[in-house]
């Protein structure tokens, strides 16, 4: 029973970062409609930014802050310069230069600040004795800290796309550009804004997850994280905020109970059987299950 | 969804320097099957001959790096078929080139198998997850697509470290080079496989590319470029946008899959990092698109540009900056010249020099009586 609640409460944990870079995923992708495959690395290398103003005694609070400034900027930059000018082209070019982007940033993070393991500090106490006790399983405070990051920004979230003017012009751009565009919004400017959003709340998520991070902060400790969020945002259909989140946890959860309890699939294809859900996912309903079915006129 | 397309003139050829203004076309037009067509191909014929004799004699090394080089070209090719002619953008290619490259290794190991009767093995395995993989486009359209085949890629390298029985696991597996000698027919000994792989791979890489040149032109290769051009309207004029899509990729995993088999008899060792993780993947397409997405000899100046950018980076220092100058390339490749290396270089030549069918207008031949150019020219 304990380690059943221990494996409950990592995967409730690990889903919630997931969640986290997922809600990024659907931000772009409401905005957009492109999968942003750069997400996890632009999630990285704030997050190494991040590291390295702790390395220079900068408190950890404000150096996660300025990673989220940072990923604002980034996120809105990459759409303005990268992305804008090769979005009415066609899907290929902008799914080419996320890529460019994907390999690009990863390795500049590598070439910056160099390829070892580095140790990120927590904002949470996380010392050994820091947790309470639910049931016999232990509750630590920097897994807590995760899932309440996640609560917050849900409702920020929440409260952004319904009662506030930017929130109001994203729906529209969302859910129909031209139209928005004619009712006075500025589009590209609210497009920036989507970007940079989801900029910010991948930050958040790198500097949350590397402290829990078996591989603590290296180069590749996103891409399972990304992965897994791609999965859970599929799962929720990619438009869809709560959809996002519901997928995050169920990914997390099932991940932590089938590496704790299918032996076969152990430690080592945790990614295979995320990806295994992604196509399952697709199979069965490819509009995920909160997801909009879109309809294409002729 | 591509764009680019190899039968799309500029404008200005379509209009003759028939009146005034100049001349607006192109200086010389080749008809195809004259005697001066014939002459360019067979001059064509004779150059390739003549630079692969050339490099034959190249130090080991060099041949070597060639030889890496058709090899990465011929995958890109098997890429260049579903990416550039139909469209579906595949991160995924990677799993077709370690599986060929798997199946041609763990054939020659464990079942003592000859190197070249592995091949046709790879083609059929890789063929039949090619379909596997093209078959959840029945449903799944562009982007989703996109993500299937991420998933692929990223479990391959997980499966052959779980599968360690059979592929070595994550420390990987050599072939002994005795293996790998070149059959007797040939008449060349064991030390001088370097250059039975070249012509070898040389080899293949000529009849894929021709296989490839025939498939784009034949029914099935427009099916291919309407599905990508329109899938709606390739629809509505009866192709089975779905299967076009699942064969297509089943063909160009087969490729991807043959060029994997050759690369286990050019390097003799495998390992699930090294060469078969996502990175290849997007080194294929880094290829594809700096050489042409949907051209013929795209591939080949693709593979030449990415084996030897990392060597020419690799001067300042290892790994990381390939990287960099990887995701750069590609992404000031897609501002600047989007339709690659040898599409840019084909708009050039087309202002001087154009192959038409023997029934073009412009030729004055046959006169047509159809309706009246417009006076002023496009443009």
């Amino acid at each position: 029973m304990e380690l059943f609640l221990e494996r409950l409460i990592t995967g409730l944990t690990n889903g919630s970062v997931y969640a986290l870079l997922a809600l990024a995923l659907v931000v772009v992708f409401r905005g957009t409609g492109t999968l942003n495959f750069a997400q996890g690395e632009l999630a990285l290398f704030t997050t190494f930014f991040a590291w390295w103003l702790t390395t220079e005694s900068i408190p950890v609070w404000i150096a996660i802050i300025a990673s989220l400034i940072a990923g604002f900027v980034l996120g809105a930059l990459i759409e303005r310069l990268l992305i804008r000018p090769v979005q009415r082209r066609n899907d290929m070019a902008v799914l080419i230069v996320a890529l460019g982007l994907f390999t690009g940033l990863n390795s500049l993070a590598g070439l910056i600040w160099g390829s070892e393991t580095k140790i990120m500090p927590s904002p949470f106490p996380n010392g050994i004795d820091d947790y309470v006790s639910v049931g016999g399983a232990r509750l630590y405070f920097d897994a807590l800290g995760v899932v309440g990051a996640l609560v917050a920004l849900m409702i920020v979230l929440t409260l952004l796309f319904r009662y506030t003017r930017v929130g109001l012009h994203m729906r529209a751009v969302a859910d129909n550009g031209e139209s928005a565009t004619l009712a006075g919004v500025r589009t590209s400017r609210i497009l920036a804004i989507g970007w940079g959003l989801s900029g910010a709340i991948g930050a958040l998520a790198g500097v949350l997850v590397t402290p829990l991070s078996p591989q603590q902060l290296g180069l590749t400790t996103m891409f399972h994280v990304f992965i897994a969020a791609s999965a859970a945002a599929l799962f929720g259909g990619l438009d869809s905020l709560t959809g996002a989140v519901v997928g995050g946890i169920t990914i997390g959860v099932l991940e932590a109970m089938l590496t704790g309890y299918v032996s076969f699939i152990g430690g080592s294809l945790q990614q295979t059987s995320a990806l295994f859900i992604i196509v399952a996912i697709l199979f069965l309903r490819p509009n995920g299950l909160f997801g909009t079915k879109r309809l294409v006129r002729v | 969804m591509t764009t680019i397309d190899e039968t799309a003139a500029p404008s200005a050829a379509k209009h003759g320097a028939t009146r005034g203004g100049g001349p607006k076309g192109p200086r010389f037009l080749v008809v195809q099957g004259t005697l001066p067509y014939r002459g360019l191909q067979l001059a064509a014929v004779v150059l390739v001959a003549l630079l692969l004799l050339w490099a034959s004699g190249l130090p080991a090394f060099r041949m070597g790096q060639i030889t890496n080089v058709f090899i990465i070209a011929i995958a890109i090719a098997g890429l260049n078929l579903v990416t550039g002619y139909t469209g579906l953008l595949s991160i995924g290619h990677s799993a077709f080139f370690g599986l060929g490259a798997y199946t041609t290794g763990i054939l020659i190991v464990k079942y003592e198998f000859a190197p070249l009767s592995t091949i046709p093995v790879a083609i059929g395995l890789c063929f039949v997850l090619g379909l596997l993989v093209g078959l959840p486009s029945l449903r799944i359209h562009g982007l989703y697509l996109a993500l299937v085949t991420l998933a692929v890629a990223v479990s391959f390298p997980e499966i052959v470290r779980r599968a360690e029985d059979l592929t070595g696991g994550a420390a990987g597996m050599v072939v002994r080079s005795r293996f790998l000698a070149p059959p007797e027919w040939t008449g060349l000994v064991r030390a001088e496989r370097g250059i039975w792989m070249f012509w070898l791979s040389a080899g293949v890489l000529a009849v894929v590319l021709l296989l490839c040149r025939n498939l784009v032109r034949s029914r099935f290769g427009i099916a291919m470029r309407s599905t990508r051009d329109n899938e709606i309207a390739a629809a509505a004029n009866g192709i089975s946008v779905a299967r076009t899509k699942i064969v297509a990729f089943g063909i160009s995993g087969a490729i991807t899959g043959l060029a994997g088999s050759l690369f286990t008899m050019y390097m003799g060792a495998l390992s699930p990092d090294g060469s078969f993780t996502l990175m290849k993947s997007i080194e294929f397409i880094t290829g594809l698109v700096l050489g042409g997405v949907a051209t013929q000899i795209g591939p080949l100046v693709g593979a030449f540009a990415v084996v030897f950018l990392p060597y020419l980076t690799a001067s300042y220092t290892e790994g990381p900056l390939a990287g960099v100058v990887f995701g750069v390339v590609l992404i000031v490749i897609v501002f600047l010249m989007p339709e690659g290396i040898v599409g840019r270089v084909g708009i050039l030549a087309r202002k001087v020099v154009r192959i038409v069918p023997a029934d073009h207008p412009r030729l004055g031949r046959a006169p047509r009586e159809g309706p009246p150019e417009p006076a002023h020219a496009e443009r």
